[in-house]
């Protein structure tokens, strides 16, 4: 479902399927796949690469989302897995070290998460700097001090809780997932029924007309990058809970899925339109994809290039679909 | 207007009077500092970095941006080692055939740009991916080692301190300061950048000049590459994987704006050389790696927040 900044009741189906073209297109591409992938290798509908995809693609939906909220105010944000690893590190430490309590811990994580978001937020609003240079900048910046300050070790003695959670199975999901569709929801609430939501669509649509119109634009955008870097810190806890220790190379692979799954999701750069189901299911795409090869042992090393070409055609068919939709005067998307 | 005054107002005397005051401090406090020997070894690893540099600074000429520089060198320069090694190519038939690469790859990212009319952010984030996917599915991340001697001497030998991997790139920033200060397709990069709408107005033509920008900025990758696989004595396929940071770094702290129109081949060289300097004093006082990420991150922040101030003075005068 596409949310935008002037998205307001459409009566009839087809213009509802208009609207959704995107979700439903790309809900088929996946079960095509998902049909390929069976009839080629029957290992991939296995309980176990079941549980293996539900643990993966729970982790890169939230991957998705942190930047899905700043796309939204049609900024973007690099720092993403920076964010992440240095939340997933302080967890670690504050675990491993300082003998701090689970839930004390990675509520510290979660917390420096949204701080380091907001540092983001407030230099990009203060500055006037755009918001691929400010994070390029903090990104690194981040980086480098979680490096120094960590020595790059790896914290492997926390709590065997941790580990025990991301092991745990339902049937053949990880409650990983859960915490996912979770989040979810609750952006789909933040972003549908809240004024805070509207406000930041409305940012990203047209800053200016909003400013005119009363939205506190530059405390919006920076309330999007707090979430972001909120949403960054809980998928580096959802590794965390994965791999069973606090690593300083999380996160730097975080980049392309972070934008994959909400611009396949039909999200856009220029701001003022977010689609969670959109993003959720770029993600399963994306981890369907990875999967997939895996099985068939196409192998990790052409892994990239098939990535980068699907992100290609996805964004050349939303153009064309766009051209397509306009001409026979069905939905307009803002 | 005094020559003080002249020097003030140039964008890059603060750059220039940083890296005095660095040279000077460096010079007293470390004995090593002016050795024959560390001054080689600062120039050598000027080399790449300014070339990369350059790489980026053409696609923010024109308003837009190359994420897939480090990707395209990376492909480059497996190419042009597996030529030499597994073909037996001679070595300036592989380096030219590299160059031709970095070309088309810039190319390709030049027309999907114009020709979708998708953000430039997005295509090099894609095309930056199938460059890496394509350099580990040929080389399943091994690196090729067995180069020319002639080839590897020329990245490791030396007259007193110059090494002689520093000729190719001062004669690209030569090349580019006389291209986009005297040529007509230079002029046009930088009215492109400043205002597209009006130099399309005045006949530019607009298209063609932002794919030019993305095929000269994949030359460069190329050149970058070429001469990061001389420095190493092989081919890695890892090589381009941090260019990203560096490579925004120094047209950025030259005072390059991100929204096009205004560069300074100049002012990008001496952002290089700080960043040289910088790393430099940093190994002489054995501080830890992780200090030159975090120094480059807040490097960027404040160039920037100096630009910034900048502008609302002038805009206050």
């Amino acid at each position: 479902m596409t949310l935008s900044a002037s998205a307001h009741d459409r009566p009839g189906l087809g213009a509802w399927v208009a609207e959704q073209s995107g979700a439903i297109g790309l809900a088929a591409i996946v079960i095509l796949l998902w049909i390929v992938f069976m009839s080629l290798a029957p290992g991939f509908v296995s309980s176990f690469n079941l549980f293996a995809i539900s643990r993966s693609v729970a982790v890169d939906i939230v991957i998705g989302f942190s930047t899905m909220v700043v796309l939204a105010t049609g900024g973007m944000n690099l720092a993403i897995g920076a964010i992440g690893v240095c939340s997933v590190m302080l967890a670690g430490y504050l675990m491993q070290v300082q003998g701090w309590p689970m839930a004390t811990a990675l509520a510290a994580a979660l917390f420096l998460g949204g701080l380091l978001g907001w540092i983001n937020g407030f230099a990009i609003v203060r500055s006037g700097v755009n918001a691929f240079i400010i994070t390029l900048a903090t990104a690194s910046l981040f980086m480098g001090g979680m490096l120094i300050l960590t020595k790059a070790i790896i914290y492997n003695g926390v709590p065997p809780e941790i580990a025990a959670f991301g092991r745990l199975r339902w049937n053949f999901v990880s409650p990983l997932l859960l915490i996912a569709i979770v989040i979810g929801a609750a952006l789909i609430v933040l972003f549908r029924f809240t004024t805070l939501g509207r406000e930041i669509l409305a940012a990203g649509a047209n800053a200016r007309a909003a400013e005119l119109s009363g939205v506190p634009v530059g405390r919006v955008i920076i309330i999007a990058h707090t979430l972001s870097g909120l949403l960054a810190a809980s998928a580096g806890l959802m590794l965390l809970t994965r791999l069973g220790a606090a690593m300083p190379s999380i996160g730097q692979d975080w980049l392309l899925p972070s934008f994959l799954a909400p611009v396949l999701g039909g999200t856009l750069l220029s701001g003022g339109a977010v689609s969670i189901v959109g993003a959720a299911l770029g993600a399963l795409l994306v981890a369907t994809i990875r999967s997939g090869l895996l099985i068939l042992q196409v192998g990790n090393f052409w892994l990239q290039l098939f990535l980068g070409v699907m992100l290609l055609l996805a964004v050349l068919l939303d153009r064309y679909r766009n051209v397509y939709a306009e001409r026979r005067g069905l939905g307009r998307r803002t | 207007v005094s020559f003080r005054q002249r020097v003030l107002s140039t964008e890059w005397s603060a750059l220039a009077v940083a890296i005095l005051i660095g040279f000077s401090i460096l010079s007293l406090l470390s004995p090593a500092f002016l050795t024959e020997f560390n001054l080689y070894v600062m120039l050598r690893s000027f080399c790449v970095v300014l070339v990369v540099a350059f790489a980026q600074m053409l696609t923010l000429a024109v308003g837009q941006l190359n994420l897939s520089i480090g990707a395209l060198g990376g492909l480059v320069a497996i190419a042009v080692g597996g030529m030499m090694e597994k073909f037996g190519l001679p070595v300036g038939l592989a380096i030219l055939i590299g160059v031709l690469i970095g070309v088309a790859g810039g190319l390709v990212n030049g027309l999907l740009t114009v020709r979708t009319g998708i953000n430039g952010f997005i295509i090099t984030l894609a095309t930056a991916s199938a460059f890496e996917g394509v350099n580990l599915g040929i080389t399943r991340s091994i690196p090729f080692y067995n180069l020319p001697p002639g080839f590897v001497a020329f990245g490791t030998e030396r007259f007193f301190a110059m090494p002689y991997l520093l000729i190719p790139p001062v004669i690209v920033a030569i090349a580019l300061g006389f291209f986009l200060a005297r040529t007509v397709p230079g002029r046009y990069l930088l009215a492109v950048g400043g205002n597209a709408q009006a130099a399309e107005l005045s006949g530019i033509p607009r298209d063609r000049i932002i794919i030019l920008a993305h095929a000269l900025s994949g030359l460069l990758a190329a050149v970058g590459a070429i001469l990061a696989v001389a420095q190493l004595g092989s081919a890695q396929p890892t090589i381009g994987a941090d260019w990203l940071i560096i490579s925004f770094a120094a047209p950025i702290i030259g005072g390059a704006a991100l929204t096009g129109g205004h560069i300074s081949v100049a002012a990008t060289a001496l952002a290089v050389v700080l960043i040289v300097l910088i790393q430099n004093g940093m190994v002489l006082a054995q501080v830890d790696p992780y200090w030159v990420e975090f120094m480059l991150g807040a490097l960027i922040l404040a160039a920037v927040g100096l630009n910034r101030l900048r502008a609302i003075r002038a805009g206050a005068a």
